[in-house]
């Protein structure tokens, strides 16, 4: 059925990233490794909010969802401002 | 109709459990901005001391923080399975999913108390007044790191414990509630316990793989 | 009275403790906030009553500095997150927005009841704090004083902030889901009530602000119990990032504590000048605009704390910027009264009132605002005054506005309309005895949180304490006429003030479930201007005889 087949598919995704962000580390790739290991886990928390948190049919969880984004960067933004 | 909802505010069960779901998210909104101030704390020391905090992370068991992110995404796929189960109607399995989820969160705890007395034995864990013998270079920015580290850890811990103690309660209060109900508290606990397995998700890299090149 | 009419209202269903305390109706569990805010108030303002006694004369006679420290410290934390941060949300708030919106609930009674009982718990270790001995750290925290010196009980007054903070969030995600899921048919946003439009903004700064204080709060317990250290220099922690992490949540605070008066006084001054709303598009969208631009200024705290030079400037612009959608409000509240047939009822009074205070004390804060003249009055009495200003005087006034604007709603009594007048006029002359004298004492340079000072300050000083003095029977006289009105008030009629909202519509008090006739709505809010709103006014003048 098509439901398992979907969270099947994120489930196999999420652990293929996992193995590719382990593997990353240990490869130096200088100041990369962080943002390499951001943009892995990024890419996960999409997976999950899209699959298994059903984020893509509703409107006012993606609301929600922005807000906090922008809030995030503001508390990031305005306090990074300062160092 | 009215039996159908739980809150008497509301004539349709479709509107509360769109109401339901709002308010999950809300919520996780609310607790994306906790871990969010937190993370924040990490960056700064980070950016501040990253020699100091690239040395400390090597410290960390690698192994078991691997383990626990894939017994952690593993327990959101049984989750995941809970809920599309429930959607179904197909109880049984519905339970053995919730189940199966709770478990694989227990599993994760046993091994993160597994790498807690691990930190403790090897002097790493500046807790508590315990004694703190890290041999690296720049001990006190250590010590920072771990600091940091304890207190990320356990306040996620602390949250996946509410997630297990979620799930018993949705399946002790599980006859007691009609098919409809079930399948909202599912809802609902399953979008907490997805959002606890993200914060993980950024919590591992950031603290066991800032560089083990 | 007969039975039947006692069992058609909320009040009338079940009278017991069980009754009350198990409730799940919004209108009883804001009675339960009612009464415990009440309590609250006055042990706060007790505080500050001592406070004001000590200062009476410039040499620390009457407590030793250790003891003065913990009374304003007290003072701040039970009148922050005890009074002033639940006040108008979990009490009017609570008991209206259904009303307002034609729903018989709030979206999650029960989690409405639990925010209670966790308000309650987390008071217990606030109060543990006061009676253990007392916190010296101010209501601010800040380390390293609250990690490293502080001597007091830091750790149950900090937890019990934090757990009050869940019932914030509790109330907000309620709020927030309440107004986008159960709008009356024909009730779209742009027809609300503003007061639910502040709510709307309110709890949206709960669920977002909160948990970044509860994060910070989490990291000082952290320190102090588990040794665990976040902010300590010595691991080359930043003390500075805790008021970051501090202001970002307590700089909106200062929003969830304002708009909620906005939304009150944006009720009562249409009504009492039998017009609507001037402005009301630009009036509710600048409640947003507030609840967003709020947390773009926190710096400004900060001003000397050792942040940087282009963080100042940058968060010095800013905070100019937040004073547009303020300014907006007090203008299209001052066009409204333009024209009107305005009477000055009680709830009138306190909202003119808070209308003067508010602008009085937001300029003062576009002083504050400007790097240069904070550099010259931070930490002074001005600092002290600008912020008693917007939030005694604009935000307690706009509570008592409300409170008295409501009442008849709430309980189905009137009060004395001459004994309310008396009261409100005497706020607002006590405030400003009490207050204005700190703006004079704060530009000449009195810092605050010190409990002595040179004599040549004492003439302000006693001027204040006898403000101080005036203001507590201010504050005391509605304690005694509305409960008094309780039991011997003439009975309400269902829209003694003749007011445009769903909430006149319905009984006084409402029925269990709010409406006898679920409502629908075809007017915008505030058809002051439309016909059929001139039958059944209550006339004081009338009812005084009784």
């Amino acid at each position: 059925m098509g439901e398992i087949r979907k969270l099947s598919f994120a489930y196999a995704g999420l652990l293929t990233l996992l193995g590719l962000t382990v593997g990353s580390s240990f490869v130096d790739l200088g100041g990369f490794n962080s943002a390499i290991n951001l943009a892995i886990a990024a890419a996960k928390t999409a997976v999950i909010a899209l699959s298994f948190m059903h984020l893509t049919s509703k409107g006012l969880p993606r609301l929600v969802v922005a807000a906090v984004g922008l809030w995030l960067v503001i508390l990031f933004g305005l306090t990074l401002v300062g160092q | 109709m009215s039996g159908q909802t739980q809150s008497i505010a509301f004539d349709k069960a479709s509107r509360e459990k769109a109401a339901d779901i709002l308010a999950m998210w809300v919520f996780i909104g609310s607790e994306a901005m906790l871990f969010g101030a937190i993370f924040l704390v990490f960056l700064i020391a980070h950016m501040n001391y990253g020699a100091a905090f690239a040395a400390a992370s090597k410290h960390l068991s690698l192994r078991l923080g691997t383990l626990n992110t894939a017994i952690l995404i593993t327990s959101s796929f049984t989750m995941a399975l809970a809920h599309m189960y429930s959607a179904d109607g197909r109880w049984r399995a519905a339970i053995w999913s919730l189940a199966a989820t709770s478990l694989l969160g227990l599993g994760f705890l046993a091994v993160k108390a597994v790498e807690y007395s691990k930190e403790f034995s090897d002097g790493l864990a500046p807790v508590l007044g315990a004694p703190f013998s890290y041999t690296g270079p720049d001990p006190v920015h250590a010590e920072f790191f771990f600091g940091l580290y304890f207190a990320m850890t356990f306040l996620h811990a602390l949250h996946l414990i509410a997630g297990i103690l979620a799930i018993a309660g949705v399946l002790a209060l599980w006859s007691h509630a009609n098919p409809a109900g079930r399948a909202r508290r599912i809802q609902a606990v399953g979008l907490y316990w997805h959002f606890v397995d993200i914060v993980w998700v950024f919590l591992f890299p950031i603290l066991y793989l800032i560089n083990r090149g | 009275m007969s039975v039947s009419a006692a069992a058609a209202n909320y009040l009338g269903e079940g009278s017991g403790p069980r009754a009350w305390l198990l409730t799940t109706d919004h209108k009883r569990v804001a009675w339960l906030y009612l009464v415990s805010l009440t309590a609250f108030f006055f042990l706060g303002g007790a505080f500050a009553v001592l406070i004001r006694i000590e200062l009476a004369t410039p040499a620390g006679d009457l407590v030793s500095d250790d003891v003065y420290n913990r009374l304003f410290s007290l003072h701040g934390i039970i009148m922050v997150w005890f009074f002033l941060v639940p006040s108008i949300p979990a009490t009017l708030g609570n008991f209206l927005l259904p009303l307002m919106i034609g729903a018989r609930d709030l979206a999650f009674p029960r989690l409405n009841l639990a925010s209670w009982y966790v308000f309650i718990f987390g008071s217990f270790f606030a109060l543990f704090s006061v009676v253990a001995g007392g916190v010296d750290t101010g209501w601010t925290f800040y380390t390293p004083l609250s990690t490293l010196y502080a001597n007091g009980f830091v750790s149950s007054a900090a937890l019990g902030v934090f757990i009050v903070g869940f019932s914030t969030i509790m109330t907000g995600i309620n709020f927030i889901v309440t107004v986008h899921t159960l709008r009356a048919p024909g009730l779209t946003w742009f027809r609300l009530p503003i007061f639910v439009w502040t709510m709307y903004a309110t709890a949206l700064v709960m669920v977002l602000a909160t948990p970044v204080l509860a994060a910070s709060l989490i990291l000082i317990v952290l320190e102090r119990v588990f040794g665990i250290g976040i902010f300590n220099p010595r691991l080359g922690g930043d003390p500075l990032l805790f008021q970051h992490l501090f202001w970002f949540y307590s700089h909106p605070a200062v929003y969830i504590m304002i708009l909620p008066g906005m939304g009150v006084v944006s009720e009562v001054l249409p009504c009492f000048s039998r017009r609507p709303l001037f402005g009301y598009k630009a009036v509710a969208l600048s409640s947003m605009a507030i609840a967003v631009f709020g947390f773009l200024v926190w710096g400004h705290h900060m001003f000397v704390s050792g942040q940087s030079a282009y963080a100042g400037v940058v968060f010095s612009f800013l905070s100019f910027c937040v004073a547009i959608p303020s300014a907006i409000k007090v203008f299209n509240w001052s066009l409204t009264l333009r024209k009107g047939e305005i009477s000055f009822e009680t709830s009138m009074l306190y909202a003119l009132f808070f209308l003067a205070l508010f602008t009085f004390g937001g300029l003062a804060g576009l002083f504050l605002a400007a790097l240069a003249i904070d550099e010259h009055v931070h930490d002074t009495y001005f600092v002290v005054a600008h912020f008693h200003y917007i939030m005694v005087g604009g935000m307690v006034t706009a509570y008592m506005a409300g409170l008295h604007f409501w009442w008849p709603k709430l309980t189905g009594r009137m009060y004395s309309e001459t004994w309310g007048r008396i009261a409100a006029t005497v706020t607002f002359l006590g405030f400003n005895l009490t207050f204005f004298p700190q703006y004079v004492l704060g530009f000449l340079g009195m810092p605050r949180r010190y409990h002595t000072y040179p004599p040549e300050f004492q003439f302000w000083h006693v001027l204040s304490s006898g403000g101080a003095v005036v203001l507590a029977i201010g504050y005391l006289l509605p304690l005694f006429y509305l409960t008094w009105s309780l039991f011997r008030g003439a009975r309400a009629p269902d829209n003694p003030w003749q007011a445009t909202g769903l909430e006149w519509q319905t009984s006084s008090p409402p029925p269990p479930h709010n409406f006898e006739t679920m409502p629908v709505v075809t007017r915008p809010a505030y058809a002051y201007d439309m016909k059929g709103l001139e039958h059944e006014r209550f006339s004081p003048h009338l009812e005084a005889g009784q």
